[in-house]
């Protein structure tokens, strides 16, 4: 056995005919394998199938129905000229910048709450995860009443109080993406809450304490301990909150429906458009792709500069 | 031997695979042209009763199936993403054989071939008792994709202790633009809103019924773009004195339902149709009167059409194009708007309102009801006309300029 590993090790694969090394390897392995199957027949169909159909199709001018007709880069070389996709990009950037900090910030202020010994800490967990656990359609509606743009919206009655004009909020081209991301913010901060708790419960608890022996106060304890022990948490937060940001949807198709003036109509969105309102559905395959790859780029970035020495401990 | 047991998963999964229906059973017609087989019909929740509408269908696919011989597998299918489900169904193969469509989508479809022509099923059915408005939405060059089973109108609702309190009589309601507007400014002047105004909603209930009161078009089959003509930039005109004016509420832009507003009294009239009166009911509201469609250059107002259809992919297209003609005979929409409560499209078929005063009122107004642009991109341009109407509610450009902008926008649409 020890010499099998060697020999493979060395490269000296040679010392038995491969039929041999087959069956030895399936012998040893082959459960393994069969165990596999299910989960890869169901990751071909729904991953690798429709990843490469969607690659064809933007090569292909196809309406669900019908045959489909070659047009080479007709859809890729529209994408170029067509300035509502290049805006609906420029408005998720614009929402990702809104969105990701204060989204990382407030998951980390829920996570240092409840781990900070508060008594019912765990109902506060409850509180700031309930949220996350409901229905978008239904936070959304409370979300819309709130923002109401006119006078007796709850926000502006507020306003109203403190001397403080009106605002259209999600009629406004200037507000409303910012409206749209405090949604998302408080959607899914629960979720980042959590992530970062688990963080939290991982740093050993002797760092703090020959912190405090060293006569570090906590907000130095905050800066020199906690957040740079978190990096890994950060580097894994940061990714799904952009890759979410990137992916937003929900919030437009239910309170602005892309509007005012196309200032909330997201990748996605425009995407969701093309396919199945438009019934184009190679160039929304081209948009997915230009979406795959910012977000793959993005993520290399992030890699780069902040997953480098992920692992700190 | 003892490890046979291990390749269970993997036969069982091959054949899983394997086992797909070849839609051999959909059998179409016999030999001696009997129908036979089955059909599969998507309907949607037209209501909140299930139990009411179940019983409807019962009868409705009972009745067919005696006296066909087709099985009906009759599916109600959620409305959220209806044309995700129906579009992606269809391209499996595996979809319906009859549909329930609206007029935005069946020249779009029809138009990439995904419908049935029916007017090879429809020989000498008599079309002559269908409302004439209602036809227009199931027809796209000169052929007949569909059969229309409701309809609907929008009209004026009006708050009659607003209207009372400015001095104007509930039992005259305006009829025109002129005595639309001075009723409005004296509701602003009341501190009231004149109107509602969903801007983030369709079209069809915001820009278009004034567009073509005002004897404008949008479109035209031919594509030709008229939405920067006068008589439309006239409705800009109009929407544009209702938002800066302050007949609207402020948050008109993007707005998708002023329902609050109005119950609470700070709304004047609203834009309504049989649904309406359903909310109206539930919630015990009784303070209203209706209008008829006001009239600029045309009385007229939008109104859809419920149709069903079937794809061109049916494997049983003499049955489903039977169930067709079966769900929209007078008798089967006496059965679907009685308890649907949308109006019937045959004129026989509208005595179920009968002693129902408001009902009888609206059923009366799908004369003067359009459907909406009948064009395969009349979807497609509607969030660039939204995009250029809110840009003008916003302050950004006149009414002309926005509607140069729309017209420039569907001309790129109609260019792709």
């Amino acid at each position: 056995m020890e010499e099998t590993a060697r020999a493979t090790v060395s490269g000296k694969s040679d010392a038995q005919p491969i039929g041999l090394r087959l069956k030895k390897h399936w012998g040893k392995y082959g459960m393994v394998y069969i165990f596999l199957v299910p989960i890869l027949i169901h990751f071909l169909i729904f991953q690798v199938f429709p990843f490469a159909f969607s690659l064809v199709l933007t090569f292909m001018d196809w309406r669900f129905i019908g045959e489909s007709e070659f047009v080479g880069l007709k859809h890729w070389i529209n994408f170029f000229s067509d300035t509502l996709a290049h805006k609906a990009i420029w408005n998720t950037v614009l929402f990702s910048l809104y969105y990701i900090i204060p989204t990382m910030a407030l998951g980390l202020i829920l996570a240092l709450t409840i781990n900070s010994g508060i008594r019912f800490a765990g109902i506060f967990k409850g509180i700031f995860f309930l949220p996350v656990v409901t229905s978008f359609v239904i936070i959304a509606g409370i979300w819309g009443w709130i923002f109401q743009g006119t006078e007796t919206g709850l926000v502006n009655s507020i306003l109203g109080v403190f001397g403080i004009d009106s605002q259209l909020f999600l009629s406004s081209s200037g507000q409303a993406l910012m409206v749209l991301a405090g949604l998302s913010i408080l959607k899914v901060s629960g979720s980042t809450m959590i992530y970062y708790f688990a963080g939290l419960q991982s740093i050993p608890s002797q760092l703090y304490e020959a912190a405090k022996i060293d006569g570090a106060g906590p907000v130095r304890i905050f800066w020199s301990i906690t957040f740079p022990l978190l990096k890994p948490i950060h580097f894994y937060v940061a990714i799904i909150t952009t890759i979410g940001s990137f992916q937003i949807f929900d919030s437009t198709f239910l309170l602005t429906g892309g509007g005012p003036n196309y200032s909330t109509t997201t990748i996605v969105y425009y995407l969701y458009q093309q396919g199945f309102a438009s019934l184009n559905l190679s160039y929304a395959a081209v948009l997915s792709y230009i979406l795959f790859f910012i977000i793959l780029i993005i993520s290399l970035i992030q890699r780069k500069y902040i997953g480098k020495d992920s692992s700190i401990y | 031997m003892k490890k046979t047991w291990v390749w269970l998963p993997v036969i069982s999964l091959a054949l899983a695979a394997c086992s797909q229906e070849d839609g051999s059973d959909n059998a179409s017609s016999n030999s001696d042209g009997e129908m036979s087989g089955e059909i599969t019909v998507w309907v949607h929740p037209y209501t909140g009763d299930s139990e009411k509408e179940d019983a409807m269908w019962d009868e409705i696919v009972s009745d067919y199936e005696s006296e066909h011989g087709v099985t009906v597998n009759l599916e109600t299918i959620p409305w959220a993403n209806r044309d995700q489900k129906v579009l992606t169904a269809l391209a499996a193969n595996n979809g319906p054989d009859v549909f329930y469509a609206i007029p935005d989508q069946m020249p779009q479809y029809a138009d990439v071939g995904m419908l049935l022509e029916l007017d090879s099923y429809l020989g000498d059915y008599d079309l002559e008792n269908f409302v004439e408005s209602s036809l227009v939405s199931v027809q796209w060059q000169d052929k007949t994709y569909g059969l229309p089973i409701l309809q609907e109108a929008y009209t004026l609702f009006y708050n009659t202790d607003i209207v009372e309190e400015i001095g104007e009589d509930p039992e005259n309601l305006p009829e025109t633009w002129e005595e639309f507007t001075a009723w409005s400014e004296k509701a602003v002047e009341a501190g009231y809103y004149a109107h509602s105004f969903q801007g983030g909603g369709s079209m069809n209930g915001t820009l278009y019924p004034f567009l073509w009161q005002a004897g404008g078009e949008v479109l035209t089959s031919d594509d030709e773009v008229k939405i920067n003509e006068p008589e439309a930039v006239e409705a800009f005109e109009l929407i544009n004195t209702m938002y800066q004016d302050g007949w609207i509420p402020e948050d008109s832009i993007t707005a998708m339902a002023h329902n609050e507003q109005w119950f609470n009294g700070e709304i004047m009239a609203i834009t309504g149709s049989g649904n309406t009166l359903s909310l109206f009911e539930s919630e015990g509201y009784e303070n209203f009167a209706m209008a008829a469609p006001l009239t600029n250059q045309e009385q007229v107002t939008y109104g859809t059409t419920g149709m069903f259809v079937a794809p061109s992919n049916t494997d049983n297209p003499e049955a489903a194009a039977e169930f067709i003609k079966h769900v929209t005979n007078e008798e089967n929409q006496r059965r679907f708007n009685s308890v649907t409560k949308y109006i019937p499209t045959r004129e026989a078929a509208k005595d179920i309102f009968d002693g129902q005063p408001h009902l009888e009122q609206i059923a009366s107004y799908t004369q003067y009801a359009l459907p909406g642009v009948i064009h395969p991109k009349g979807r497609d341009i509607m969030p660039s006309i939204q995009a250029e109407l809110q840009s003008m509610m916003a302050g950004e450009k006149s009414p002309q300029e926005a509607a140069d902008a729309a017209a420039a926008a569907i001309e790129n649409v109609l260019a792709q």
